[in-house]
């Protein structure tokens, strides 16, 4: 197979998502994790609170913008890369971009104010930025969300002749899949940033980095990580079910059933290639529970659907292990942090050395739990772009060169990724290690604290 | 007034409102690259200070463009993006570039090498992005692309790279570099100012050129175009943007400072204005009508009544943000923020 359009195509496609999701689930996440510092803050008078968000400041403030530029690529590839798609898919999923629209602009002004507001605004206005911070950004993941569960289960038209009529837009957008990928999708982030964050205190800490309140910041992201885990899992085991319902192929990849069969035994692990899934650990009858809630569900295989409207099962089920396995793994790490850090309730304690790498290691292991879970639902969808309706060659672009694309922006998300990381390397020296003296609130700007 | 041609007001509005705010950031960038004088770097910090509270705002009036033309018109967004897909794929490449350099230089340390090389990347590509929108803009309304329904039969070079496009792309460029020029003018104080009073008087003079000259190119490459300029309405646009550009331009002159910038915006305003009115009823010139590029009736309908209740919460949002950041005077001096 040649690097031909579709595949580069594809390829570019699926880099700048996986590049895109490296920011979001962080601009979707900190800032809530800054309306709980702050309110905590206001509440009880403590400044190592204030002090605490205003130390994350100029991290947000640049993964933002990071953030917000790889979003635009993705709404321009759109259009570059999938102007057959677009075209028949515009009109009927505009709806929930545009409105995505409107929450990025939210977003954008208010982190602006919440930014560059700290010596302009009192401290509760301050605080009241992060809530519509909070509120836009959920919205925003979920909109989006919403456009890809329509990709999944396309809903709100008909197609006469060729032609879609009778277009219903809000139909199209609470379509079948959009309730259960909105409510994992945007959990995910509030997993990830718990645990991210979680992570490189745990490093600071252990490395004896000097920063603004460091065991404070390790709390507070860890019981955001635990009170967010246990949600997700119960989540995914819902998507799971909703999955099995309205993509039994896409089910059947992701667990590498091949045969059609009552009573289908949990696979964990295990490879999938050529009709056959080896070294699988099988739990007996537990997939049909699983997917069906009843022991004896009829659960169908691969073997069972035409070869070419088969996902690839391989990348589908690794994938799908991955994020399940790393769900667990957390849950685990979650429940360590708090069971240790309660059994010595002392002033003093901090993570030992193998929970301070277990720690870092949570923060890599959710974003690979979030990413793998996008492989899932991607990889698992195709041959279709639009499940039952387009497929992804017919959506394509006839445009030649686009390989030539994809090399360049490889190379930009290079240079972009080293500049971030060594940005951010430095962000625990760089970072003001006291607020400075507050000034009276609201001095500059008249009406507006 | 159908619901199509609403739907296409907006998008057009959009299209103002990105050249006004955008431009302006685009604008910064290329007089970074262009600081001289012995008030170099003071120009620009200032320049990074105004733009950093507001660039990313100013960013998502593309957003909302992109998302409005996939959603009403879905058939010439994809006509036009698979058309002129390289000189769109380069502004996007200026984009990614420019975004992420500024946010390096401006949240990291500032006498990094990082932030050096940042500088350097920020500047080129806010040079580059509004001259290649500029191509794009001036391909799309001088009629050489060829389709059939919603397929592109012409190659990948044709239209951007003809007399008109290119005239066009120049114009993106200086409409940029005046309002940045312009509304730094208030916004800044003593020497400083008059190096960007001095910068505006100039750039408007290359724009009123650059906009008189593109009417002949157009007669010669555009025609389509250049006939829909003697409609009535077209000239009415027309005549008003020279008022109004000559009176900015004496506003500059006069050192009327407050003024200056709101007559500079609604110049570009008018000019972005002129080029809808003689676009008027094609999205794609000869090629594609707003009517036949729209979506179903359904989706035009519930986008015009989503944005209101949308702009509902973004214009005080809006006005809170500005307000808040626009009175301050800007030093060329290093504050943290
Ligand atoms: C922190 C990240 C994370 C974690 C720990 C999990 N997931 Fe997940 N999962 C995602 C992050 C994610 C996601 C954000 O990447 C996806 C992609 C699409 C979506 O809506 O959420 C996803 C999709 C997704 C899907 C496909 C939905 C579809 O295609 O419609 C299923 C079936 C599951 N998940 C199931 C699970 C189960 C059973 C988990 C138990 C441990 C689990 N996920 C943990
Ligand atoms: C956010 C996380 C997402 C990730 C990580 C992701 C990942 C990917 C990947 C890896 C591909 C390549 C598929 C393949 O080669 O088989 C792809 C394709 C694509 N994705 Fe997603 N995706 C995400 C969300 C979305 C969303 C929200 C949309 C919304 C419209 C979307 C639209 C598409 C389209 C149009 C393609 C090309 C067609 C295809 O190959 O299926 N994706 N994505
Ligand atoms: C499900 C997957 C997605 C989620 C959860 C998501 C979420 C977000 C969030 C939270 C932001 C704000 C920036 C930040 O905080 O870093 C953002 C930015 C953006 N996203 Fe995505 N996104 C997803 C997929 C997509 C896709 C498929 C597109 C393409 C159409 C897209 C287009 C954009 C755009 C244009 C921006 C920039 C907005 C701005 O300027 O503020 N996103 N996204």
């Amino acid at each position: 197979m040649g690097w031909d359009t579709l595949l580069s195509a594809r390829a570019l496609m699926g880099l700048s998502l996986v590049f895109h999701m490296f920011f979001t689930p962080l601009g979707i996440g900190l800032p809530l994790l800054l309306f709980i510092v702050e309110g905590l803050g206001l509440k009880t008078g403590d400044p190592r609170y204030r002090e605490l968000a205003r130390s994350w400041t100029p991290i947000v403030g640049l993964l933002f913008a990071v953030g917000a530029v790889s979003g635009t690529v993705l709404s321009f590839e759109l259009g570059l890369l999938w102007p057959r798609f677009m075209a028949y898919a515009g009109g009927i999923i505009g709806m929930p971009f545009s409105l995505e629209g409107f929450a990025f602009f939210t977003e954008a002004i208010f982190l602006a104010l919440y930014i560059y507001g700290w010596n302009r605004l009192s401290p509760l206005a301050h605080w009241l930025t992060t809530i519509p911070l909070v509120v836009s950004s959920a919205m925003s993941a979920v909109f989006v969300i919403s456009a890809n569960a329509w990709m999944n289960t396309p809903d709100g038209f008909r197609v006469v002749n060729g032609e879609v009529v009778d277009v219903d837009p809000w139909d199209a957008m609470f379509n079948a899949a959009w309730l259960h990928q909105a409510v994992h999708g945007t959990l995910a982030s509030y997993v990830v940033t718990g645990f991210t964050v979680g992570a490189v205190y745990a490093w600071l800490i252990w490395r004896k980095v000097p920063a603004v309140n460091p065991k404070l910041g390790l709390q507070v992201a860890m019981a955001m990580a635990a009170v967010s885990i246990p949600l997700q899992i119960v989540a995914g085991d819902f998507a799971a079910r909703r999955v099995a319902e309205l993509q039994p192929v896409k089910f059947a990849a992701m667990e590498g059933q091949y045969g059609t069969e009552r009573g289908a035994p949990l696979r964990i692990g295990g490879i999938p290639m050529d009709g056959e899934t080896r070294f699988a650990i099988e739990i007996p009858r537990l997939l049909s529970y699983l997917g069906y809630r009843d022991f004896d569900a009829e659960v169908l295989g691969l073997n069972d659907v035409p070869e070419d409207e088969r996902p690839n099962e391989l990348l589908t089920h690794l994938s799908f292990q991955v994020m399940v396995g790393g769900g667990f793994a957390l849950l685990f790490l979650a429940g360590w942090y708090w069971v240790a850090s309660w059994r010595r309730r002392r002033e003093a304690w901090l993570p030992g050395r193998a929970l301070t790498w277990a720690l870092v290691a949570g923060g890599f292991v959710s974003f690979a739990a979030l990413q793998t879970g996008w492989f899932v639902t991607e990889f698992g969808r195709q041959p279709w772009v639009v499940y039952g309706y387009l497929r992804t060659s017919e959506g394509v672009t006839e445009q030649d060169g686009i390989l030539g694309f994809f090399i360049l922006f490889t190379a930009l998300y290079v240079v972009i990724s080293i500049a971030l990381v060594t940005a951010l390397l430095r962000w625990p020296h760089n970072g003001p290690k006291r607020e400075p003296a507050a000034r009276p609130a609201g001095s500059e700007v008249p009406g507006v604290a | 007034m159908s619901p199509e041609l609403l739907a296409a007001g907006v998008a057009l509005g959009a299209v103002m409102l990105y050249a006004m705010f955008g431009g302006a950031d685009f604008g910064g960038g290329v007089w970074s690259l262009l600081a001289s004088g012995p008030r170099k770097d003071e120009q620009r910090l200032a320049l990074e200070r105004a733009i950093g509270p507001v660039w990313e705002t100013n960013h998502v009036w593309l957003i909302l463009l992109v998302v409005t033309l996939f959603t009403v018109f879905p058939a010439a967004y994809a006509v036009i993006f698979e058309a002129l897909y390289l000189p769109l794929f380069i502004a996007l490449l200026g984009i990614v570039a420019r975004g992420a350099a500024f946010a390096f230089r401006h949240y990291g340390r500032r006498d990094s090498r990082l932030a050096a090389q940042s500088l350097r990347w920020f500047s080129w590509a806010s040079l580059a992005t509004p001259f290649f929108f500029g191509t794009v803009i001036g391909a799309v309304t001088a009629g050489h692309l060829e389709v059939e329904g919603t397929r592109v039969l012409s190659g990948p070079f044709e239209g951007w790279l003809r007399p008109f496009a290119l005239m066009c792309g120049l114009i993106g460029m200086l409409i940029c570099a005046f309002l940045a020029a312009a509304y730094m003018v208030p916004r800044t104080e003593g020497a400083l100012r008059e190096d960007f009073r001095r910068r505006a008087i100039g750039a408007s003079l290359a724009l009123g050129a650059a906009t008189t000259l593109a009417i002949p190119v157009a007669a010669a490459d555009a025609g389509r175009f250049a006939e829909r300029l003697d409609d009535v309405r077209a000239v009415g646009a027309m005549a008003l943007t020279a008022v109004l550009g000559l009176t900015g331009l004496w506003a500059l002159w006069a050192r009327r400072y407050r003024l200056a910038p709101l007559l500079a915006g609604a110049t570009v305003a008018g000019v972005v204005a002129t080029w809808g009115l003689a676009q008027h009823p094609y999205l794609l010139a000869d090629a594609l009508t707003y009517e036949e590029a729209a979506a179903a009736r359904a989706t035009v309908s519930a986008f015009l009544v989503a944005l209101p209740i949308g702009a509902l919460i973004l214009v005080p949002s809006l006005l809170l943000l500005y307000l808040t950041f626009s009175r301050e005077k800007l030093r060329g001096e290093e504050t943290a923020h």
